[in-house]
């Protein structure tokens, strides 16, 4: 395990942040939530919805100021977004009006990389992601699948040292979430990318983590850490396996919980905003 | 026999013009019927209806003659001038104004105000300040025309998928790369329909300057026709014009159009 053996490369210390909400008033997101990410290692943060994890997302992104705690990345405490930190969104995110290699070549576009040349590695991630012979077509004509690893092959252009993705299959249907959640992995391995996944699938984190952190409902905190100890390299074919349901029922246990407590939070909101409307 | 032959015929041809444009073309022949009988008929005062082979030749006469190309040069030229400023300034202006809430909330109702006002009313003042020549009616297209495109700027920035801005902010883009490679191409639509209505409202303003109090230009002809009592020199000018903006509409439709065909 790569978790205990190296220096961890983003390590996220003590991070608060407060929201001020029309309804509800100030509200705690994320609560003293710290965590270490080593090299090469693949960590899903899971949670439920309203735990606060797409705003941890965008703390560690650089994206959203305001916070208490610190954030370094290779001992580097960073304020704003980082060249060695890329973000994949959970929305679609492409450009519509460029072709799938002027998407994948935009980071490199940005920092002034000749044009043969971004071409040449915009191409080499594309084949990375499964999309060539796609290369001039433009995202409206790709399926929502495509679009997400044009993304995602966006984002491995600018090769980051930590790939920090947001649910960024969410989208998608199951069957082709586990295929792509397939590549990944794959692509994940054969560049030693280390990764950190935001997810509230339980399948999807198991399916890919080293270690999965439980967050709990609003404030959002850390509940629990849970290493993986499934063989490497994988396939979704482990999703079969007796170890895997076994871990998928261990988080399950811990998730359940905190899912409830949302569950019964949204009933509350919902019957008191019935309530002021009688 | 023939009869059959000409129904069958006929039965054939349909699909390829459809009602609609039988239709058209109906509604065509019988304006133009119409107006050639008002003309024979005598009924109005001289040339008010000059008869249809008075207009055509009218059109030829005036297509022969340097004189109404220089002038349509002249307006041209204002509109391209009036364009050009009006539709930078609204662009500039626009993209300030979705740019920051502030400056929206305080300017943007008054842009609601002016905006569907008759800009004529500045025509004298444009006069004092610019002069009766081309000056005058450049200033008055290019406050047409600025209107609808700051209007339509401002809401297409507003409209842009915050997504796409975060995606620019992860990679670290600067401040003229966020609006070269994000908010410019991601608004392209809202700016071409924003000049599309600019370069209508900004002809209509140029024209009714010209024809106002001008020494050149299309309108000035027009006028000069019309007190001349030059009635069929007046329609060909007139149909000439209708044609040159239906073409020009068509062409700026185009650019938009074939735009997103590639988008798909």
């Amino acid at each position: 395990m790569a978790t205990n053996t190296s220096q961890p490369i983003l390590v996220v210390e003590h991070i608060n942040v407060r929201f001020e909400t029309p309804d509800d008033g100030p509200v705690i997101a994320v609560d003293d939530v710290s965590l270490d990410v080593a090299p090469g290692e693949f960590l899903s943060v899971i949670g439920p919805s309203g735990c606060g994890k797409s705003t941890l997302f965008n703390v560690m992104g650089g994206l959203l100021g305001g916070y208490e705690g610190r954030v370094s990345v290779a001992g580097e405490t960073i304020s704003g977004p980082h060249a060695s930190i890329g973000m994949v969104f959970q929305e679609e995110s492409t450009f519509p009006w460029r072709s799938v290699t002027d998407n994948v070549a935009f980071p490199l576009e940005l920092i002034g990389m000749p044009k043969d040349k971004r071409i040449e590695r915009a191409r080499h991630f594309i084949k990375l992601v499964g999309l060539d012979g796609f290369e001039n077509r433009y995202p409206g004509e790709l399926s929502g699948g495509m679009r997400q690893r044009v993304s995602l092959a966006r984002t491995l252009a600018s090769e980051p040292k930590i790939l920090l993705m947001d649910e960024p299959f969410a989208a998608l249907d199951e069957q082709t979430r586990l295929l792509l959640g397939d590549k990944v992995l794959q692509i994940q391995q054969d560049l030693k990318q280390t990764t950190l996944l935001i997810t509230h699938n339980i399948t999807e984190a198991v399916q890919m983590s080293d270690r999965i952190l439980v967050m709990t409902y609003r404030p959002g905190k850390v509940k629990r850490i849970v290493n993986i100890d499934l063989p490497r390299p994988r396939t979704s074919e482990i999703v079969g396996s007796e170890a895997f349901g076994r871990y998928v029922a261990q988080i399950w246990a811990d998730l359940r919980e905190e899912a409830s407590r949302g569950m019964k939070d949204d009933e509350t909101r919902t019957m008191r905003v019935d309530e002021a409307r009688s | 026999m023939a009869e059959t032959v000409r129904v069958k015929k006929a039965a054939v041809a349909a699909p390829a013009i459809g009602p609609v444009t039988l239709l058209r073309i109906a509604i065509v022949v019988t304006l133009l019927a119409g107006w050639e009988l008002l003309a024979a008929s005598g009924w109005l005062y001289r040339d008010v209806v000059p008869s249809l082979v008075a207009i055509g030749s009218a059109v030829a006469d005036l297509l022969m003659h340097g004189e109404y190309y220089f002038n349509l040069g002249v307006t041209a030229g204002e509109i391209g001038v009036a364009l050009l400023i009006g539709g930078t300034a609204g662009v500039l202006v626009g993209l300030a104004l979705g740019a920051n809430r502030f400056l929206s909330k305080a300017f943007e109702s008054y842009l609601y105000y002016l905006g569907p006002t008759p800009k004529i009313i500045f025509f004298p003042i444009m006069i004092m300040w610019f002069g009766v020549g081309p000056g005058s009616k450049v200033a008055m297209g290019a406050v047409s025309c600025f209107f609808p495109i700051v209007l339509s700027v401002a809401a297409g920035m507003r409209q842009i998928d915050k997504v796409l801005i975060r995606v620019g902010n992860s990679f670290r883009a600067n401040t003229w790369q966020m609006v070269q490679k994000i908010y410019l191409p991601a608004m392209r639509h809202p700016i071409i329909n924003g000049i599309r209505l600019g370069l209508g409202v900004g002809l209509i303003g140029t024209l009714l300057a010209e024809t106002k109090l001008s020494n050149k230009g299309i309108g000035f002809l027009i006028i000069q026709a019309y007190s001349l009592f030059d009635m069929p020199r007046m329609y060909a000018m007139l149909i000439v014009l209708f044609v040159l903006a239906i073409g020009v509409n068509a062409l700026v439709g185009r650019l938009g159009g074939l735009d997103s065909i590639k988008r798909a």
